[in-house]
């Protein structure tokens, strides 16, 4: 299925969490991150939310409940094409540090922390498609935490 | 000054004058106040959610008066709280605006599970509109005035307000001050688009004008907006026959020559196979629900759509539309109608064709009617409904209860007063009529108002006969007995094999009843005591109760089974099916 970013800015109220992720529910949206911060007008949030959906008129759906909310000042679709998505991760790793710094030249993550010999911590960023893949080539089995941010997006 | 204070004169302000509800511990306070006051009717109902179906009463049958106002019902926290949901959320379903005041425990043991605490906020916050839940006493007037504007501005809805019991009884600060008039809810969030935009008005008049086959769809939203008269006068401008949603009945008079009827799964097959011909539907004020359209992927499927509507929401939600304005109903209709575009075709052809429809079961129903007996030899509804408004010229008000006897009454009652008809239609709860009634009657003091409910539902509410002894309500009370859930015994017969599981069902003595409530009372059996007994309703000042015993074979027909297209419609009584059940 077609993965889309939806880009919301809404008052930073209580309450518009637990509205949002209702609308989720009870609409069986298929929601893959939702990430919120705050945005450089006080009092005001920016949300991203990233799910996946083929139909285009569920896709405005969303929007339009979104926006029918009071506190939502205003939602979009942001597509591929014009905009950024990118997503951060932490993780604890059990491995070698040879292999390690094999897989640092390849994907420029930092590291944080040397646990001991063969556990480190290190954060990474980029797509979403680029931490699959250095989870993926890493192997689950080397793998002791891992924590993910979810989508943060911005157009071009 | 303390926050209970300005919570009532806020209400004042807002031309509240009855509230509906039932004290308990943390909305006490306001209770006293109020006594103190005394500038509002109370109106105490017998359960919560009578209360809520009261304030629904009023909010709905003001509206089209010169004094509209919005419901308010009152509750205490917890269990009182709890019983206003279901009201809340017909009242949500439906777009009628409301406000819920709940008492909720106080602020120093919020969250300790403290006695009568429930998460209020958070149990309404899907079936509201708008949720608050004022922290501080100075926070209360404003907030009753946001939700004032929030209930009633775009498309209407149901609005709460919870408020900790210290915060009812604190003072407001000493430099406290509010203004009405300088009041601007922070509320960026919110849009509300009445006015059309031109170029969707203009694609429409083009489409309008081409069309050889349309069909105007009448909504909640004439309603809402009082635009009966602009819809009825573009209908009769342009030609075009009109269809209507339950909540549009009453919109423009039923038996106008270009009135369908009511469309759906129990609409009339006039309206129904018309929509399945149409090229083009104007629809107004409607949201396309699944008991209007049937399966969606045969709905309409010649037609262009335009779709008026103030919720942007709803547009393209159910069904894609060719032209959408997103605008307040009146406002489009005004532009519509004193369009010099708009111009009259006769469309000679199509309203032949709809004539042909007409027939297909008006014989059937004529002598159904005129026989007014089922196959156990008693009552029909159908015969009931009709001379009900053959004696009161269709002039009277009607709140149906859920079931046959409301289809019945949406189809067989020949509505001529604007906004004279209040159903729970969306969420369809059993038991809103007697309480509805209620509050309708008190807005609409000079009109008759009729109370039409079948033995389950009426069960569900009739402690509120207490309300109406005690104020002395006049509401004409008329139950159709048929010893069933007859509508969903309908579906039994037609889908079950007539197996009734859990449908039939004893009634208590309503003559016994009536008479400990001191309500006078008829039981009418027989075509002969119909007549009378309404006469008897009619000149009679105050409450009546009337059973009427009917037949539990009735049907109502056409009906497009559930999830059905309109081309699955019944118009024929089927077969009997084998027997089952108890009785
Ligand atoms: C609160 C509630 N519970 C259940 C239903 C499901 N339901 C819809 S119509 C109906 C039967 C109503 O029976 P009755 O009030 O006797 O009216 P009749 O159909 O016989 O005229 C039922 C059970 C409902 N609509 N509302
Ligand atoms: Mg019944």
């Amino acid at each position: 299925m077609k993965r889309r970013a939806i880009l919301a800015y809404l008052l930073d109220h209580p309450g518009v969490l637990q509205k949002v992720s209702m609308l989720i529910r009870k609409k069986m949206y298929n929601v893959d991150t939702l990430t919120v911060c705050k945005s450089r007008k006080p009092g005001i949030s920016r949300m991203t939310i990233t799910l996946r959906e083929d139909d285009e008129a569920r896709v405005s759906q969303v929007i339009h409940q979104l926006e029918k909310f009071t506190e939502v000042i205003s939602a979009k679709e942001l597509d591929t094409e014009h905009s950024y998505w990118r997503e951060a991760a932490i993780i604890k790793i059990e491995i070698d540090s040879a292999q390690l710094e094999a897989l640092r030249s390849e994907y420029k993550f930092e590291i944080l922390d040397y646990k001991n010999h063969d556990t480190h911590i290190i954060q990474i960023a980029g797509s979403t498609r680029k931490i699959d893949a250095f989870v993926a080539q890493l192997g689950e089995e080397h793998i002791v935490e891992i924590s993910r941010t979810g989508v943060a997006a911005l157009e071009k | 000054m303390t926050g209970k204070e300005r919570l009532l004169r806020a209400l004042e302000k807002r031309g509240v004058r009855h509230i509906f509800g039932y004290t308990g511990g943390a909305i006490m306070p306001v209770f006293d106040c109020m006594d103190k006051l005394g500038i509002f009717k109370f109106v105490m109902s017998r359960h919560e959610q009578g209360a809520t179906f009261m304030a629904q009463g009023v909010s709905r049958a003001s509206l089209s008066t010169d004094d509209p106002q919005v419901g308010v019902c009152m509750a205490t926290s917890g269990p009182g709280a709890m019983n206003l949901t279901t009201g809340i959320a017909d009242a949500h379903m439906d777009s009628v605006p409301m406000l819920a005041i709940t008492g909720q425990v106080a602020t120093g043991v919020i969250a300790t599970d403290a006695f009568q605490e429930s998460d209020v906020v958070g149990v309404m916050m899907p079936i509201c509109k708008q949720t608050y839940m004022p922290l501080e006493a100075d926070e209360i007037e404003k907030t009753v005035h946001e939700a004032f504007y929030v209930a009633t501005t775009g498309r209407p809805g149901p609005v709460l307000l919870d408020i900790p019991k210290d915060i009812l009884n604190q003072q407001v600060s000493k430099d406290y001050k509010f203004s009405l008039e300088n009041l601007r809810p922070n509320l960026p969030g919110f849009f509300y688009h009445p006015t059309p935009a031109r170029a969707p008005v203009k694609k429409a008049l083009e489409l309008i004008n081409r069309s050889e086959r349309p069909v105007i769809f009448c909504g909640h939203g004439v309603i809402s907006s009082n635009a009966g008269k602009l819809l009825q006068a573009l209908a009769e401008k342009a030609k075009i026959p009109v269809a209507f949603t339950l909540h549009g009945l009453s919109a423009m008079p039923a038996d106008h020559p270009l009135s369908l009827g009511m469309m759906g799964m129990h609409g009339t097959v006039e309206a129904n196979r018309a929509i399945s011909e149409a090229d083009l539907l104007i629809s107004f004020g409607m949201r396309f629900d699944d008991r209007v359209t049937g399966k969606l992927n045969e709905y309409a499927q010649k037609a262009d759509v335009i779709h008026v509507e103030i919720d942007p929401s709803e547009i393209d939600k159910n069904v894609a539309t060719t032209v959408a304005i997103n605008a307040d109903v009146y406002r489009t209709l005004h532009v519509l109608v004193g369009d010099p575009m708009l111009t009259a075709k006769p469309r000679r052809r199509w309203h032949a064709r709809i004539d042909e429809f007409r027939q297909v079961m008006a014989d059937d129903l004529r002598t159904e009617i005129k026989g007014g007996l089922g196959d156990e030899g008693k009552l029909l509804m159908k015969t009931i409904v009709s001379q009900l408004s053959d004696m009161t010229q269709g002039q009277d008000i009607i709140v149906p209860d859920v079931g046959q006897h409301q289809m019945m009454a949406a189809r067989f009652y020949n509505y001529q007063t604007p906004n004279s008809w209040f159903a729970s239609g969306g969420a369809g709860t059993m038991g809103a009529s007697l309480p509805m009634a209620i509050g309708v009657k008190l807005v609409r003091p000079d009109e008759r108002v009729w109370s039409i409910s079948g033995d389950g539902g009426f069960q569900m509410n009739m402690q509120e006969l207490g309300t109406i002894m005690e104020h002395k309500i006049d509401v004409k009370i008329m139950i159709f007995n048929n010893g069933y859930l007859g509508m969903v015994r309908q579906w039994q017969t037609l889908f079950f094999d007539g197996r009734y599981a859990g449908t039939p069902m004893l009634s208590p003595d309503y003559g016994q009843i009536a008479s400990a409530y001191g309500i006078p009372y008829r039981k009418i059996q027989t075509l002969e005591q119909i007549a009378p007994a309404i006469k008897e309703a009619i000149d009679l000042k105050g409450a009546i109760i009337l059973e009427f015993i009917c037949d539990p074979s009735e049907i109502i027909l056409p009906m497009i089974p559930a999830g059905g297209g309109f081309d699955d419609m019944i118009v024929k009584r089927p077969m009997p099916q084998k027997k089952g059940g108890k009785k």
